[in-house]
């Protein structure tokens, strides 16, 4: 069990691509930094594959104007959720 | 890549000044002849023998290659691929350059200094 | 050299492309510490990475050094095995011929076990 770090738009970089391939069945994603706009209706829809193991750091999505604004399907966290993530995970695989 | 690290003294070779940085490494790796080898050995008291000068042409050879100073593991390596196995084991290169052979051996072969090892 | 199983090697993925930013020779390096202080090292190039395999690379217009030496070197640090993610290579309408060196191809559905493999896992 992994936890992924992705601090990269899906609207500028396809390195979310690579993170999805590389995830496991039981591993999480969590948004962070610029990440957190995949977090926004639709463009949350790139990480479909990966239905209940989304999560965006709540902080991040305060500073930019889009709390409240998540998909619905996007567990929000914040910095004791991160935590609580990273473990309950072996490791995190961060994506830049 | 290629910046050049500060001058912290000259060596004198012949009639040529040659700078070196504060770690004694060539500032600019164009000045090497055999004759600057010869000088920075004879300064610590090192005498050159055959056998080191097999290992400079090792490590020279290995820069031109890679462009990058080996580390001890890649120099033995490097070492044994081209004077056979007996000559590239640790014990041969520590006897040679007593102290780290990878950083001795590439200040007298004049390259700069290995970044992966400590 | 040794051939300890994964478990005790380090992966690291580089998944930038040569010249155009510092993180492919950051991950390089990374690499040769490992392998310098004894350590097995892996590699995986995956995503835009797959381009620092590229045959027939050279200097940057300026004379800035390339990686390509760097990768001709890995062998002397006895870092053999290189990883390729297929996907990656294919998206890009490359094949092995393309590539400077001898690589193991790896399947999108081998990735995710892939990196639960190893102990330490660096990603550049």
């Amino acid at each position: 069990m992994q936890l992924h770090l992705l601090n990269r738009s899906v609207a500028s970089s396809h390195v979310y691509q690579d993170a999805l391939r590389a995830m496991g069945d039981d591993d999480y994603l969590l948004l962070i930094e610029d990440g957190v706009y995949g977090a926004v209706a639709p463009l949350h829809e790139h990480f479909a594959s990966i239905p209940g193991r989304l999560y965006a750091l709540r902080e991040d999505l305060a500073s930019r104007g889009l709390e409240g604004r998540c998909a619905e399907q996007v567990i929000v966290v914040d910095m004791e959720g991160f935590v609580q993530l990273t473990e309950k995970t072996e490791r995190s695989v961060s994506w830049f | 890549m290629s910046a050049k690290t500060a001058t912290a003294r000259c060596l004198r070779v012949g009639d040529r000044e040659i700078a070196l940085d504060p770690e004694g490494y060539l500032v600019d790796l164009s000045d090497w002849t055999p004759a600057v080898a010869e000088a920075m050995a004879s300064e610590e008291g090192r005498v050159l023998t055959f056998e080191h000068w097999e290992v400079i042409e090792v490590l020279r050879d290995f820069y031109a290659r890679f462009e990058m100073a080996p580390a001890m593991r890649p120099l033995v390596k490097a070492v044994g691929q081209a004077l056979g196995p007996e000559k590239g084991r640790s014990l041969h290169l520590m006897t040679l350059f007593p102290e780290s052979p990878a950083k001795v051996g590439a200040r007298l072969a004049g390259l700069p200094k290995p970044t992966n090892c400590l | 050299m040794n051939n300890e199983d994964s478990s005790t090697a380090m992966l690291v993925v580089l998944r930038h492309a040569p010249h155009g930013s510092s993180w492919l020779r950051e991950g390089l390096d990374v690499a040769l510490v490992g392998a310098a202080f004894g350590q097995t090292v892996n590699l995986l190039f995956l995503g835009e990475g797959v381009q620092a395999l590229m045959k027939d690379q050279q200097k940057g217009p300026l004379g800035q050094k390339g990686t390509h030496p760097t990768l001709d070197m890995l062998a002397m640090y006895d870092i053999d095995t290189l990883l390729v993610d297929a996907d990656s290579l294919a998206q890009r309408g490359l094949t092995e011929a393309d590539l400077q060196l001898p690589v193991t191809l790896i399947t999108t559905s081998q990735l995710p076990f892939l990196f639960t493999q190893y102990a330490p896992v660096f990603n550049f």
